[in-house]
């Protein structure tokens, strides 16, 4: 194993106070069982999955509950063993309601009955092991939730050559994958393998950010003696998306509209590989994942290893509760997770952190005009123009934002952090990327038609 | 919280004592005030240093400026019905910076009539802060300048520490329209450019504009700027860099008609215009590329009024010209966005 | 009726300087002082009066592919007349105003009402547009010289009117964008005012960029 510095600089990025020191020493805790879990069926990018159970139903821990709406779905398990309540529809956090199944737990935890640990998976094809993850549910951990099983079956010529395990967490606040890699490496470890057998892919990096030591530590104790390389990044925002990330350890720039396996290369979040060293190993699908619960408007900031279907509300109970009205409680990093209106909402695949923030961080300014200041520009990981694009998207000229390439925003949100003039730049994006891809789909069938 | 889920009610509704917007949810903190209120701070020394060597006069005509600026640009906005009022400060910068480009000797009510060009011609009948295409400030003085050439050229007297054989110590002149003034009449260079005259320069014991006599002082405030983030480097350098290679050029070829470069750095308006006014957000490139072409033809014009235009500086000209080039700029210097081949334009 | 219409419509609703924006060149060259204002809104008036008569009479007859060449023709005629009688006559004026008499030719006015408006209609009518819009333009440019004047030379028409220190930039060509400029927009906002008043919205004008203006909240 090698370790070394991210060659590739990319252009761009901020530096947000990470405010992780609350919670990136606290060991990882176990989340008592709610009294209701809320198991949604909108856990992932993609269809929805189906509810297979009924109201009345007695489910064992890790029976599926839903199965896959489609290839690019997931199955979603039952957290606990216990009741099915009911089957209703409730608001998911992004705040559109979604079938939802309420679990009640009957306190015993038993698994179910079909669960084995797999076979050897070093002795397993690569079709039996994807077939194992499809099976657990497994998808992205890191925010996205896109189905990881998606990911590892590329065209038949396609190769992907480069893994890359994403470390980076680079949002502000968050920890949970920090704490994952400190407590857990060698999991994280022997998921990466697995991965990297199912692609056979040549190269194998793993990447972390800078801030923080104890996890380097941890990854390259667990990647000794191999020729995989831990790539330590420069701590920057929004240095663990996809797209730079491939940029900052490869020096390839995946191109506009493209996947990163246009290049070669394939990103998988740490979160992610523990669950597939769960899955494939101990035979677990993914029933709970590790949420950080942190901001100044909690009282014991903590990382809790939760359900999946546990109440946010439970959560911060758990951490103590608030220590004051919150200003904003956002599901995910302050960057791009996504603001609660209430604490209903339940804890999902991908929920990596809670975050309560103090009304004087999240003061709202009113917008003014641009003066022309040129930080978005310099912010931009994308190299694009967010003050002409918002100004033309102001003027409703998207077709002019589309010519400046508004489409290749990944809505990181840098532009607006640094706008002196408070402009909704991330918001005016959104809408002229939703009323492109309308536009587009409109064209679309209009030609079939 | 765990109530029967039937009566879940829309989300907002129910619990509104906290924001449900959408992200980003930090910010960097900094806001349009807070940037004006910086450059009001990095002009305070030489503000000070006016003071000292202008007196009474100098404190006279920025207060003129300074409250005719924020009067007209509250009257202005109340009588357009724009919601905004004058809490960015940024007619405050202006005042400033127009009393900074105004002789110390000028009658009050001119200055008055510049900071009402400045705000309601330059700025607010162009749509306001952020909408101007020119530095407002510049355009206040260029105005002033044309109008009434006599009041906007008329200096005190100051001493010169080494005047060439046949010149007066004392003139009333700034040391460019001195230097103009006598090569245009076919006479040699009028003072040494030795050490004591190079401090002399530098401290700003000399003619000129309010704000732009000591470079120390703009030098401290100009240093604060750029450790505050408030301008790019780029602009400063190349422009004052731009000077001094094409004043180099001028005094290799012909030492006899021309100073050093020193001398072209430390008279007339260049480290005031360098450092306070090419760095106008709003009237320059945003692309760091476009701000070095932006401080390179702000110097080359310079130099070329300076040397063989009608007027002994060019700074402001300079500036307001290349203001004009700004939107050009943007365009040629827009970013390879990222994943788009280096080969293929955009549009 | 008609010809009281045509007559009128000149002055303020189709004033060629104010809404059309028409003969931009000499509005901002000559207007250094009133003297030149008459004298070049006259000529400019005898020019379209007459070409107006000319092309009136002669439409019918011209074949619609040149018709240009011959308007322009009939025009250049008409200044040359004008040209020589005011060198003749009121040599002095003819030599401030210099180049900018033989350019009454192109001057879009005379043009622009040949084609929208003599070619279309009969002598009659042609007169009382050119007589209108003749004054329009010769009244347009008197309000902006006189502002000029009065600003950049501390005269009006000549005769002093006051002692105080004249703004020589009013007298230079940006003074003449300075004070047009400041005019149309007034005239927008008094026409936006009327607008409202007789109870129909304003519609700004297309091109009119409404990010940057505010005109449709004047006066509310």
């Amino acid at each position: 194993m090698k370790t070394r510095r991210a060659m590739f600089r990319s252009k761009g990025g901020v530096h947000p106070a990470s405010r992780k020191r609350a919670t990136n020493a606290m060991p990882v805790e176990f989340m008592p069982l709610s009294k209701v879990l809320f198991v949604s069926m909108v856990q992932h990018m993609g269809a929805p999955a189906r509810p297979v159970v009924k109201k009345g139903d007695a489910v064992m821990r890790g029976q599926v509950l839903g199965e896959a709406g489609g290839y690019v779905s997931a199955p979603v398990h039952a957290p606990t063993s216990g009741k099915v309540i009911a089957i209703s529809e409730r608001p998911t956090q992004a705040g559109l309601p979604a079938a939802c199944v309420e679990i009640e737990p009957d306190g015993e935890d038993r698994w179910d009955a079909a669960r084995q640990p797999g076979p050897d998976w070093k002795t397993m094809e690569a079709k039996a092991l994807v077939e194992r993850i499809v099976a657990a549910g497994i998808v992205g951990m890191g925010g996205a939730g896109f189905p990881t099983h998606v990911k590892l079956s590329p065209p038949a010529g396609k190769t992907i050559d480069t893994l890359i395990i994403n470390g980076a967490e680079c949002e502000p606040y968050l920890t949970a994958d920090q704490r994952l890699m400190v407590e857990a490496a060698q999991s994280i470890w022997t998921g990466v393998q697995i991965v990297r057998q199912i692609l056979g892919a040549r190269r194998l990096v793993m990447a972390i950010e800078d801030n923080k030591p104890d996890a380097i530590q941890a990854m390259s104790a667990a990647m000794e003696g191999t020729d995989a390389e831990l790539v330590v990044l420069k701590t920057e925002y929004p240095q663990g998306a996809e797209k730079q990330l491939i940029y900052a350890v490869t020096g390839r720039e995946v191109p506009s509209g493209g996947l990163p396996m246009a290049v070669g290369a394939l990103v998988e979040n740490v979160g992610t590989c523990a669950a597939i060293y769960d899955a494939i190993v101990e035979g677990r699908p993914l029933t709970e994942r590790i949420v950080t619960v942190t901001g100044a408007m909690v009282r014991t900031p903590k990382n809790l290893r939760a359900r999946i279907g546990t109440p946010l509300a439970d959560l911060v109970a758990f951490c103590g509760g608030m220590v004051g009205l919150p200003g904003k409680i956002i599901c995910g990093g302050p960057m791009m997770g996504l603001a609660q209106g209430s604490l209903e909402a339940a804890v999902t695949k991908t929920t990596s952190g809670v975050v309560l923030l103090p009304h004087q961080a999240v003061q709202q300014f009113s917008s003014m005009p641009c003066i022309s200041c040129g930080r978005c520009v310099s912010a931009c990981p994308m190299r694009l123009m967010p003050n002409t694009l918002g100004e033309m998207i102001e003027a409703e000229d998207n077709e002019g934002a589309e010519g400046l390439n508004v489409m290749d925003c990944i809505e990181c949100g840098s532009c607006a952090y640094e706008c002196p003039a408070h402009r909704p730049l991330v918001q005016h994006m959104r809408q002229a990327k939703a009323e492109i891809t309308k536009q587009r789909l409109k064209k679309a069938t209009a030609a079939k038609g | 919280m765990n109530e029967p889920v039937e009566k879940t009610l829309p989300i907002a509704a129910k619990e509104p004592t906290w924001l449900a917007s959408s992200s980003p949810h930090a910010h960097s903190g900094d806001s349009v005030r807070k940037i004006m209120l910086t450059v009001i701070i990095a002009l305070m020394p030489a503000l000070a240093a006016a003071g000292i060597f202008f007196g009474w006069d100098a404190l006279r005509l920025t207060g003129v400026c300074i409250v005719s600026c924020v009067a007209a640009e509250a009257a202005t906005r109340k009588l357009m019905r724009r919601d905004k009022g004058i809490g960015d400060l940024s007619a405050v910068v202006t005042g400033l910076l127009l009393a900074f480009n105004l002789p110390p000797a000028l009658p009050s009510w001119m200055a008055v009539v510049g900071s009402i060009v400045a705000i309601v011609i330059a700025k607010q009948f162009y749509g306001g802060l952020g909408y101007n295409p020119f530095n407002p400030a510049l355009i206040g003085r260029v105005l002033l300048l044309i109008s009434f050439p006599v009041a906007m050229t008329t200096w005190g007297p100051w001493q010169i520490l080494s005047p060439a054989a046949g010149v007066d110590a004392i003139t009333t002149a700034t040391p460019l329209g001195l230097v103009k003034t006598t090569l245009g009449t076919g006479q040699p260079l009028p003072f040494v450019f030795d050490g004591d005259t190079i401090l002399q320069f530098f401290m700003g014991a000399k003619n000129g504009c309010i704000g732009e006599v000591s470079v120390l002082a703009l030098l401290i405030g100009g240093m604060y700027l750029l450790w505050r983030r408030c301008i790019s480097w780029q602009v400063p350098v190349f422009y004052i860099g731009t000077v001094a290679v094409f004043a180099t050029i001028l005094w290799l070829a012909d030492p006899t008609h021309n100073y050093n470069p020193l001398f072209h750095i430390l008279t007339g308006g260049l480290v005031l215009g360098a450092f306070f006014m090419a760095t106008d957000m709003v009237t320059t490139p945003v692309t760091k590329t476009g701000l070095m072409f932006f401080g390179i033809g702000c110097g080359v014009l310079t130099m070329v009024i300076r040397k063989w235009g009608g007027y002994p500086e060019g700074v402001s000209f300079a500036i307001l010209i290349m203001n004009a080039f700004t939107p050009l700029l943007n365009r040629m210097t827009r970013p390879r966005v990222f994943g788009h081949g280096q080969k293929k334009k955009q549009a | 009726m008609r010809f009281y219409k045509e007559l009128i419509k000149g002055l303020w609703t189709e004033n060629p300087i104010f809404r059309l924006v028409l003969g931009m060149c000499p509005a901002l060259a000559i207007t250094t002082s009133v003297m030149n204002a008459i004298g070049m809104g006259l000529a400019a008036t005898f020019v379209l009066i007459c070409s107006n008569i000319a092309i009136a009479a002669v439409h019918n007859i011209v074949p619609s592919k040149v018709r240009i060449p011959c308007y322009i023709v009939i025009i250049a005629t008409f200044v040359t007349v004008v040209d020589l009688l005011m060198n003749a006559y009121l040599h002095e004026l003819h030599k401030s105003l210099g180049i900018f008499i033989p350019l009454i030719v192109v001057n879009c006015i005379i043009l622009g009402r040949a084609e929208a408006f003599a070619s279309k209609n009969g002598v009659w009518l042609s007169i009382a547009d050119g007589i209108g819009m003749g004054i329009g333009f010769t009244l347009s440019l008197i309000v902006v010289s006189a502002i000029r004047e009065i600003l950049g030379n501390a005269t009006l028409l000549g005769y002093a009117v006051g002692h105080y220190q004249v703004a020589l930039l009013m007298v230079l060509p940006p003074g003449g964008f300075l004070t047009l400029g400041c005019l149309l927009a007034l005239m927008n906002h008094i026409q936006a005012g009327m607008a409202r008043r007789s109870g129909h919205a304003y519609v700004p004008p297309p091109t009119l960029d409404c990010r940057h203006c505010a005109i449709c909240k004047w006066g509310e």
